[in-house]
């Protein structure tokens, strides 16, 4: 017991405050090194008890990945749309009465038209070989006697805007000419609506994903600090701070949020390679070779990091709630 | 340092654990608490501690009104006074190395700074080749001696103990006895709540003595001869 005397003859002597340079950074490593021990600390209690470490850290996973997948299927279909966009066309179905020589005519005068990029026409005759050909009921049409097609003029706007396309089609229906006007680019419309129903349906359910987040993961940090209350209650008593005792949990709220974030991007690479092989066929028998694209890396880093500061933000709440009520 | 003044202590139940004490303890001065168990001695403590509030009177400790303290407040308070319990309040989990730098992992000090003081603090105890065992593996006295270890490695100006030496051996006390006298010497206030009536003759110190939650007496040390 006295070999400490020499070294400590005055117990109770300031503490040498470092000011220096090399003292700060000193400190700041010091920092680093406690904090690191801390979250290994968090780090090897999850260990300690992973079944139910894992269930939680699915959850957090699932949880993020439904509003992500619903993102992704609607920047899918953007991309999708945005390549069938450019071939919105205009057919002009025309009255039985005009010939083959005024339809060729029309269509020729529509051409000069500095709103259309380009067209052809259809006579009567071409229609019923192409009809023949495709649908295969040419035994049916050689019994008929009379063409029951009218000619056609297909066109393909310059501006393919909904606005711009529905005008001109307007215009069209004025023509002598012109029987009925189709503009086929209505169904893309409905898919352009469809897909940003998809996304607004992705933000609310975002929404309601973070507000359960932060329950689950609250209620786990809730359970981690009832079983070691007894910890916390010496902590307080020494003179730690909510704050101080609130540390391992936070790096236990923010573990779970970084682990259910990556869970999240490699289950979605599964559901991605799932969804692309049934969808393989489909696009087969379009002669399209349209791919689901995955979550691409800064979308992957986003999930990741928006777990991380949910699951840290929920432990935040949690832990300095139930902390507080912990009294010696 | 301390000020008490007409501090009582009613809990919930209606029971009155102190009922109108008054004294003052300053700088660099040791007093023994005594009396029977029951008599109020921890809830002293505890109200120093700021465990608990006093139902009236004012009481004062180290500068700060504990009548009226934030939570802030009393952490900080709390770093500033090194407490010996009764029941030790080890963490089981940690080494007694961790359990003792604890205090000083809570203020931030520099791990380096920390090993010194920590090593010195086992040393005065004479626990330093036991700083890799975890509580459990010691035996009561030990483990009262980390808890002593704990109290003192802030440098704390205020020192409660609540039955420091009730584990210990005659002899394990009085050194016991004399680590804590080293902190009197350089200014510490010391609070020492006890029964053991041969410690507290043997150690010539003022005296308060407490009954049923009143104060019986408050014997000054008799003159040395």
């Amino acid at each position: 017991m006295s070999a400490t005397k020499r070294r400590n003859e005055n117990p109770n002597q300031p503490r040498v405050k470092r000011n220096t340079r090399a003292g700060q950074s000193e400190s700041l490593i010091d920092l680093v090194k406690l904090h690191r021990r801390i979250a290994s600390g968090s780090a090897s209690r999850l260990l300690q008890t992973p079944a139910s470490s894992l269930v939680t850290l699915f959850v957090v996973a699932v949880a993020l990945l439904l509003p992500a997948l619903l993102f992704g299927l609607s920047s899918n279909l953007a991309s999708l749309l945005a390549g069938f966009q450019d071939s919105a066309q205009v057919t002009l179905y025309l009255q039985d009465s005009v010939s083959e020589a005024d339809g060729q005519k029309v269509s020729d005068d529509l051409l000069t038209r500095r709103d259309i990029e380009s067209g052809y026409y259809v006579s009567p005759s071409q229609a019923l070989d192409e009809f023949s050909a495709s649908s295969g009921l040419e035994d049916l049409l050689i019994e008929m006697t009379a063409n029951p097609l009218p000619g056609a003029i297909v066109l393909t706007p310059w501006d393919v805007s909904p606005a711009a396309v529905d005008e001109l089609a307007r215009e069209l229906q004025e023509l002598p000419q012109v029987d009925v006007v189709q503009v086929d680019s209505l169904w893309l419309q409905r898919l352009a609506a469809i897909s940003n129903l998809v996304s607004a349906i992705g933000s609310v359910l975002a929404v309601i994903v973070i507000l359960g987040l932060f329950f689950v993961v609250g209620n786990t940090i809730k359970l981690a600090i009832e079983s070691r209350k007894a910890e916390i209650l010496v902590i307080k008593l020494v003179g730690g701070s909510d704050m101080y005792a609130a540390r391992p949990f936070l790096y236990t709220g923010l573990l779970y949020g970084l682990g259910g974030g990556i869970l999240a991007t490699l289950l979605q690479i599964i559901v991605l390679a799932t969804f692309n092989s049934n969808l393989e066929v489909l696009t087969q028998l379009y002669e399209s070779d349209f791919q689901l694209r995955g979550f691409g890396l800064m979308s992957s880093l986003l999930i990741i990091v928006a777990g991380a500061a949910i699951g840290w933000m929920a432990a935040l709440m949690a832990s300095l709630r139930h902390i507080r009520a912990i009294n010696p | 340092m301390i000020k008490f003044d007409n501090v009582s202590k009613r809990y919930a139940d209606g029971q009155e654990a102190l009922s109108d004490i008054s004294f003052e303890v300053s700088r660099g001065e040791f007093a023994f608490i005594t009396g029977h168990s029951g008599a109020g001695k921890s809830t002293l403590l505890k109200l120093i501690l700021a465990m608990e509030t006093p139902s009236s009177g004012q009481l004062i400790a180290n500068g700060v009104n504990l009548n009226r303290v934030s939570a802030t407040q009393i952490a900080r308070h709390r770093r500033q006074i090194g407490t010996v319990f009764q029941d030790h309040q080890l963490l089981h989990d940690r080494s007694v190395y961790d359990n003792v730098a604890l205090p000083l992992e809570i203020c931030g000090y520099p791990p380096s700074d920390a090993a010194r003081r920590v090593r010195a603090a086992l040393d005065k105890v004479g626990l330093l080749k036991k700083e890799k065992s975890f509580p459990e593996a010691l035996s009561g006295g030990e483990q009262q001696r980390v808890g002593i270890a704990r109290a003192v490695v802030n440098r704390p100006s205020i020192i409660l103990a609540d039955e420091p030496t009730g584990n210990l051996d005659p002899g394990l006390s009085a050194e016991v006895m004399k680590v804590f006298q080293q902190f009197q010497s350089v200014g510490v206030c010391l609070l020492v709540a006890s029964h053991d009536a041969a410690l507290i003759e043997r150690f010539n110190c003022r005296t308060i003595v407490l009954e049923g939650g009143k104060l019986l007496a408050d014997q000054k040390p008799r003159p040395l001869a």
